[in-house]
């Protein structure tokens, strides 16, 4: 099947549900119609597991007036699709009326759609084995020092649409393919993990992936103890930083989480919540990215939107419903299965962002080192970052991943350490932004930052 | 599509399967159902009926696996899924240096059904959404909350396994959960605070003395309020008692995940190949159970239809064993386990936990409150996760002082971290009471599987040098 044709398709069947639905005198609804083929290889030091299928259903939305109903199917069936509505339909009515629900998009209005690799088609398990090969060929497996390799190799295609009795009819496709490698080293008792990865919507050359990721697990190891408590000043490298920042970001920057009043910048729209170097953007028209969509999971356009601009807030992120709440017109954020996953039509829609970025200032990594005297380098993702409250900014976290930085440069690598702080303030106490942001596989892509103060401890 | 259909298309799978060379097969079928509301701020912000059903298909080559599935319950698309799965299999077995074949058992035919007074299929939404009312309203009797939540959740249906030997398997999963929730931030106070669980019985654990939504709704209120107070919690390492929620926690994340044994064959666990070796205390014994007369999820059968068992992990401090599926408990020469779990049919089974808890010890609380003398009592907690080097971060979203032997005050929210080979000895004892939590929401992540329930919990348990990581 083509590209085409699978638009074709999911077109059809979203088009065709509506109709069902108006044949069954239900007044409004919504048919969110997905389907997405994806394959999955893993190598995890010579254990094989490979995986294909395709993930294909339905989120059906009824309304009565304001009263709203969701129920969701597997498959394009035709009785179970008017089974599933009678569902939703049933739903409705017995649930209270939710006053902020005012209807489903209306009228069909697209913004660009993302890049399109129709290669990503013709891949099998046989590509997957030699990229596997690939990778595992750029390093020396020789070294006693590698305790485990792991590759994995991952592509999909597919996508969805949107139709409602409002006349939205629309969709969105994807083509994504992501390949990666951990290692796990040790050496003397000292054990430590890192790897590299590359994704897009493209096929991606592996080159480099392997050796990099290797490169940066050794030379973690020989790390010493920090040896009590400090307040100093962390440089996270981008990723780092990325994921450092992502999980706050996502309820702070979210529309739903103001109109329900449980968004800790609810009172700070048009005040500062950051220093005024920082710009943050959500661009749900990043073409290569798989954020860069036509239409967001309800069917309204994807747009660009600044949320902080020089330190200022100046908007929050919006759907149909959360934005008419806050008398707003949607931003297009409209999202379905939420930042952990999930199965995209088993949601309905709420406010997700589509890629933050933070715009690039002045100084890179190795610049930001430099001017440290005493200071901590972060190299990998920490352990607890989900865990951070959302609503006070408190968080606690862990890395086995970071290195002493004195008089601007980087010592030695430290054994495990915690890092506390308060996001809120540490937003206004950066030190440095910098010029170098990297794709991170989070839904922010940051470049390395410098804060002044966070409490390490080991 | 009737029962009969569903095990003849099952059986074709296996038979396509073997005639395509492949040395075994199982054909998986699930059907769930699963409600959710969310009921937030007094609204429905998200109510949701699920049907998910489908066929998956794992295809073994020579101890290499294969996984199809499709959402197609035609004799079509269950070939077709079947032929995928034996040519995943076949073409990355050139690859696959670690062949995790199995001995033949004798098939298994048992239809297992559960018996529950208030099963949640029988029940109206309305029903469903009273008790989250209830429970709200008991949030605010606590205190004025800027926000409430409370969530509901129930998951139900059939699952059906066949494969070459001729097992043929079928079980009814069922899961049901209250959680009620209160948010503060109004000047310049801010606080939150989320309590519930579930259990794998029906409506009527809703009707018991301490998880009535009345109580879980006062309890929300009680910490919400609690935490306007709270105090920083200490930095640095720390006395820690820690309760049967957060103890299951730890042993969860940070222990469980290293004993599975699909990170043992590769080595990726830092405690393969130290079966024997003193890794904790003689206060810690770690238990992983399918049906566990402590409560929790009741899991009698795994995803590759092994009878789930009670597997010593660890016993007064030694290593006795890792949890399995029929490929690593044959590669290490160890007994099944019943520890092969997919979540749904979208995925192939995994290596994965079912009830883990710590074994219970001798001390009354309040002796084990005195013996911490000065620390931490953490008790809840929202969320965790555990590196492969064994070092783990949790964070304690309701915590007290101890102090001269007494709980004091609340602390602020805080993490709690170290590495489980070392913090596994410097436990220093257990209470005598032992309970295992379970619930719809949240859940184990693993390999892209995220919000398997599990089972987790254990007495109160002492633990020494328990780093706490508060801002200064």
């Amino acid at each position: 099947m083509t590209l085409d044709e699978i638009r074709d398709k999911i077109l059809n069947i979203a088009d065709q549900t509506i109709k069902y639905a108006k044949d069954l005198n239900i007044p409004a609804a919504e048919a969110y119609v997905y389907n997405l083929s994806n394959t999955n290889l893993t190598d995890n030091k010579g254990k094989i597991d490979s995986r294909d299928g395709l993930t294909q259903g339905i989120g059906l939305r009824v309304a009565i007036g304001k009263q709203v109903g969701f129920a969701s199917c597997t498959g394009f069936e035709k009785e179970t699709i008017k089974s599933t509505l009678k569902h939703a339909h049933s739903i409705a009515i017995v649930s209270p009326e939710n006053p902020m629900f005012n209807g489903f998009v209306a009228g069909t209005n697209v913004a660009k759609e993302g890049i399109l690799d129709p290669e990503i088609l013709h891949l099998d398990s046989d590509s997957m084995i030699e990229t596997c090969n690939l990778m595992s060929q750029e390093i020396d497996l020789s070294d006693t020092r590698i305790v485990s390799d792991s590759y994995t190799v991952n592509f999909s295609f597919g996508g969805y649409a949107v139709s409602t009795t409002e006349d939205c009819l629309a969709s969105s496709l994807i083509t994504s393919y992501a390949a990666n490698s951990y290692f796990v080293v040790t050496e003397a008792g000292d054990r430590k993990t890192a790897g590299d990865f590359v994704q897009g919507r493209e096929i991606k050359s592996v080159e480099g992936i392997s050796s990099n990721g290797l490169k940066k697990a050794l030379n973690s190891l020989g790390s010493k103890a920090f040896g009590g408590s400090e307040v100093l000043p962390t440089v996270w490298e981008p990723r780092e930083s990325a994921a450092f920042l992502g999980f706050s970001f996502i309820n702070c920057v979210s529309g739903s989480s103001f109109v329900e009043k449980s968004n800790p910048w609810g009172e700070k729209l048009n005040q500062q919540v950051a220093v005024k170097e920082l710009t943050l953007i959500d661009d749900g028209q990043e073409l290569e990215s798989e954020a860069g969509r036509a239409i967001d999971s309800e069917g309204s356009p994807k747009q660009t939107t600044t949320i902080i601009e020089n330190g200022l807030l100046k908007t929050f992120l919006f759907d149909k419903m959360f934005g008419e709440a806050a008398d707003q017109a949607t931003t297009g954020n409209a999202s379905r299965g939420g930042f952990f996953g999930g199965i995209p039509y088993e949601n309905v829609p709420n406010v997700g962002p589509n890629k933050l970025l933070i715009k690039e200032v002045g100084k890179n990594l190795d610049q930001q080192i430099g001017e440290i005297d005493k200071g901590i380098l972060i190299t990998g993702t920490p352990i607890g970052l989900f865990t951070a409250n959302q609503i006070t900014g408190d968080f606690s976290i862990t890395t086995n991943d970071a290195f002493l930085i004195e008089k601007g440069e980087v010592v030695h690598p430290l054994k495990n350490i915690s890092i506390a702080g308060n996001y809120f303030e540490t937003l206004n106490d950066i030190r440095t932004i910098g010029s170098d942001r990297e794709v991170s596989g989070w839904p922010i892509d940051a470049p390395a930052i410098t804060y002044n103060k966070h409490t390490i401890s080991d | 599509m009737e029962n009969g259909n569903i095990q003849d298309l099952l059986h074709k799978a296996v038979e396509k399967g073997e005639n395509l060379g492949v040395n075994f097969i199982e054909a998986r079928y699930d059907n769930l159902n699963l409600t959710t509301i969310n009921y937030t701020n007094e609204i429905i912000k998200q109510s949701s009926s699920l049907s998910r059903k489908g066929i998956g298909i794992m295809a073994y080559y020579q101890g290499t696996p294969g996984y199809s599935y499709t959402p197609e319950l035609t004799l079509e698309g269950v070939k077709e899924a079947t032929i995928r799965a034996a040519k995943l299999a076949k073409s990355t077995d050139s690859r696959n240096k670690i062949k995790l074949d199995f001995d033949s058992i004798p098939a298994i035919k048992e239809k297992i059904e559960v018996k529950v007074k208030k099963h949640p299929k029988d029940f109206e939404f309305a029903d469903k959404l009273d008790m989250l009312k209830r429970g709200v309203t008991a949030v605010k009797e606590q205190l004025e909350v800027t926000t409430t939540i409370g969530l509901y959740g129930e998951i139900y249906g059939e699952k059906y396994l066949v494969n070459s030997e001729g097992t043929e398997l079928y079980w009814v999963p069922l899961m049901v959960d209250i959680r009620m929730g209160g948010v503060v931030i109004s000047e310049g106070k801010q606080s939150q605070a989320f309590t519930g669980w579930g259990a794998s019985t029906g409506l009527e654990f809703f009707e018991e003395k301490e998880t009535t939504p009345e109580i879980t709704g006062t309890n929300a209120g009680t910490y919400c309020k609690e935490q306007l107070e709270a105090v920083a919690a200490p930095s640095g390492k720390t006395k820690t008692l820690v309760s049967p929620q957060m103890g299951g926690v730890v042993v969860h994340e940070s222990f469980g995940h290293l004993s599975e044994a699909d990170f043992v064959v590769t080595g990726q666990s830092p405690i393969a190949d130290r079966v024997g070796e003193e890794l904790g205390s003689e206060h810690v014994t770690i238990i992983d159970e399918g049906v566990s007369p402590y409560g929790g999820l009741y899991l009698p059968y795994d995803d590759q239809g092994i009878k789930t068992g009670r597997t010593v992990l660890l016993e007064k401090g030694i290593l006795k064993g890792y949890l399995h599926n029929r490929g690593t408990a044959k590669k290490m020469n160890s007994e099944l386990t019943g520890n092969s779990r997919a979540i749904n049919f979208m995925f192939n089974p995994i290596v994965r936990m079912k009830n883990t808890y710590f074994e219970k010890g001798d001390l009354t609380f309040e002796e084990a409150v005195e013996h911490v003398n000065t620390g931490v009592y953490a008790v809840d907690m929202s969320g965790g996760q555990v590196g492969l080097d064994g070092n783990f971060m949790f964070n304690c979203s309701r915590g007290y002082l101890i102090e001269n032997g007494e709980i004091t005050k609340p602390i602020k929210n805080t993490a709690l971290s170290g590495n489980i080979l070392d913090l596994l000895k410097y436990v220093e004892g257990g209470t005598k009471e032992v309970t295992i939590k379970t619930g719809y929401f949240g859940g184990c992540g693993k390999g892209g599987q995220s919000g398997l329930p599990v089972g987790f919990g254990g007495p109160d348990m002492i633990m020494d040098q328990v780093l706490v990581g508060g801002a200064q």
